[in-house]
């Protein structure tokens, strides 16, 4: 187990630079998670610290140790792959064991470990097998196990369960997680979709095209985005946005006004300056945060385009009077018939023209 | 359906009548030709004949020598050249890929030939620039026309030149779809790149150098541009004539045509036996 600390971190290919100087520390035994969409940089930045990748600035460190320049093999790391990269032509053990193997490692020492991470991914029964005769999940196992064996300080994870389908997905979720606190190692996980961000990390890294947005845990990062793109980010259906512009400050802050609806007004807490009377803003409402009419500061009337039953929540895919679209969130039976509906804001966000959070 | 497939068939039938009349019924006809004396008129059935001269032939036994000495020699070293020119080529420091990689399979499409009258000039005894440079670091001239060795050498030397690259660029393709990642894992498992190569690269382009191997040995069994225009059929004194250039003195300077039908088909049996016996021992272990 060790930590892993990346200062300024910045990767150019070429002229191009896709990662602008990341700053993460990561404790002993944490398991993040980098998250955002494609080409934000999340891959790169997870094969700079295996070594994969050359860094063009910056410093990372493993275990407080300096390894800008040390070979992948020697930072004690080992990585999952997403398309799990075992070796064809080996059978699940030989996998397993190629790289002790290799090394020259006993191989009374080799085949406990072999064994016991067969048995910690119930995997046992497979050895003999080639990658071929395995199905997407078992070789998701294989490949992790391929990683458990080296006995790493830190575990790599590059989208590993991107190519099961949706049901074995929720199922390694849960393994990985299983595994996390059986193993108690530092694990470094990279996904696009932030509900397995959500449901496996101990702290999340929100990247976009090459920065960082955000860093905090799960709960913190939905309950208190930072910006416009972590509330849209997070959270499944995401955030609603809809344009607003300030009205003025009463006793409990800030009064805006939804755009297009001259008696929609909500009162936003604001510890901070506000901005000018007029000044353009967005209010962020999340699905859940719409009340039934007179739950809020103010009742806001939409018209349903599309009601989606999941059983005991159902959404409701709808429009404001403006023309913006909104997803609400309502308990089965408490969904409307009819084709209007009042709803009241219970709780909101709000964001400035460049999508920064006024707090 | 069945009329689906009749109208099929009517659209094959200009070429599948082509190729019964040039392909099939040749295969037919030098079958049964082997077992007819044609040095006489009108030919007669005399199956022994033929066949009963090739095992007692020594002409035949050493156009055989000849060709599996190539076979057994230069078959593996130029697939093997083969393999370290694929690496090279396939290495990401490589400059100017494409023009190596055009250069290296250039002879094949250079003309039989002119790349044969090149290689005469090349090893020629007194102009040749081969002697030259043997002769400017000190090693004596080799008369490479006059010696059987030499001239072996001279023909092992000039097919592994023509084919080598055509062989590399096969498994180069078969190296690229080697998935990158596997490396990846591997280095991560502390593998050196030389191990990477043996346990990794070359049991997964074992298919593709199989490939190699068979075209190779095909390739071989038929050899004849090379003896007959690099070291004037099959010199010195039969001691680089192939089954492909006894079949050929036999068949179209002797005008036996029985006879060369029973080399050409002895020639084609020990290429089937040889690529099967390759394919059982390369075979893919459950």
């Amino acid at each position: 187990m060790a930590t892993v600390t990346l200062s300024n971190v910045v990767k150019r290919f070429g002229a191009f630079e896709v990662v602008h100087g990341a700053n993460i520390d990561i404790k002993d035994g944490e398991f993040v998670v980098f998250v955002g969409p494609s080409g934000c940089g999340k891959s790169t930045l997870l094969r700079m610290i295996a070594g994969l990748e050359d860094i063009s600035g910056g410093e990372i460190a493993i275990g407080g140790k300096l390894v800008n320049d040390v070979e992948p093999a020697d930072r004690g790391i080992a990585m999952v792959f997403q398309s799990y990269a075992l070796y064809p032509h080996m059978s699940v053990e030989q996998n397993l064991s190629f790289g002790l193997r290799m090394t020259g490692n006993p191989k009374a020492d080799t085949d406990r470990r072999v064994k016991r991470a067969a048995e910690i991914l119930r995997i046992s029964e497979l050895m003999d097998r080639r990658p071929k005769k395995l199905s997407g999940g078992q070789r998701q196992r294989v490949a992790i196990g391929r990683a458990i064996v080296r006995e790493p300080q830190v575990f790599l994870f590059d989208e590993p369960l991107s190519n099961l389908d949706a049901e074995l997905r929720v199922q390694m979720r849960v393994e990985i997680s299983r595994l996390h606190k059986e193993l108690g190692a530092t694990m470094i996980y990279v996904t696009h979709d932030q509900t397995e961000a959500m449901t496996l990390a101990d702290r999340i890294v929100v990247l976009r095209a090459g920065h960082i947005e955000q860093i905090g845990r799960p709960l913190d990062l939905y309950d208190d985005p930072d910006n416009l793109f972590v509330a849209g980010f997070v959270g499944s259906p995401k955030m609603n946005f809809i344009k607003a512009q300030i009205v003025g400050r009463d006793a409990h802050g800030v009064v805006v006004e939804l755009a297009g609806q001259e008696k929609t007004r909500i009162t936003q807490p604001l510890a901070g300056a506000a901005p000018e009377a007029g000044s353009k803003v967005i209010v962020g409402v999340r699905p859940e945060h719409f009340g039934s009419a007179g739950e809020g500061d103010t009742d806001l009337v939409v018209a349903i385009d599309v009601v989606e039953h999941l059983g005991g929540t159902s959404f409701l895919y709808a429009r404001t009077a403006h023309g913006e679209d909104v997803v609400i969130q309502r308990d089965a039976a408490k969904v409307p018939t009819t084709s209007e509906v009042t709803v009241s804001i219970r709780k909101s966000y709000l964001f400035d023209e460049k999508g920064l959070r006024l707090r | 359906m069945r009329n689906r497939n009749a109208t099929a068939y009517r659209f094959l039938a200009p070429y599948l009548l082509i190729f019964s009349v040039f392909w099939v019924w040749p295969i037919i006809s030098s079958f049964m030709i082997s077992f007819q004396a044609t040095r006489t008129v009108p030919w007669r059935f005399a199956p022994g004949f033929n066949w009963g001269r090739l095992i007692g032939d020594p002409a035949f036994f050493n156009a055989l020598k000849n060709t599996l000495l190539i076979l057994v020699i230069q078959v593996p070293v130029m697939i093997a050249l083969a393999m370290v020119m694929a690496v090279l080529l396939n290495s990401p420091l490589l400059k100017a890929r494409g023009l190596y990689r055009f250069a290296f399979f250039a002879p094949v499409v250079v003309g039989e030939v002119a790349y044969s009258a090149v290689f005469r000039l090349m090893f020629s005894l007194d102009f040749g620039i081969v002697n030259k440079l043997l002769n400017s670091i000190g090693l004596p001239k080799i008369d490479w026309f006059s010696n059987v060795t030499p001239a072996m050498a001279l023909i092992m030397i000039a097919v592994t030149w023509r084919w080598a690259g055509y062989n590399a660029i096969i498994l180069l393709a078969g190296m690229q779809s080697i998935p990158e990642d596997v490396y990846e894992a591997a280095t991560l498992d502390r593998v050196s790149k030389l191990k990477q190569f043996f346990h990794i690269t070359l049991p997964l382009l074992k298919p593709v150098i199989v490939f190699c191997l068979v075209l190779s040995i095909i390739g071989t069994m038929q050899l004849f541009t090379e003896p007959f225009l690099i070291t004037e059929r099959g010199g010195p004194g039969g001691g680089t004539e192939t089954l492909g250039l006894l079949l050929y003195r036999q068949g179209f300077r002797s005008l036996n045509f029985g006879y060369a039908s029973a080399v050409a088909y002895t020639m084609a049996a020990l290429a089937i036996a040889i690529t099967l016996v390759q394919l059982w021992l390369t075979r893919e272990k459950q």
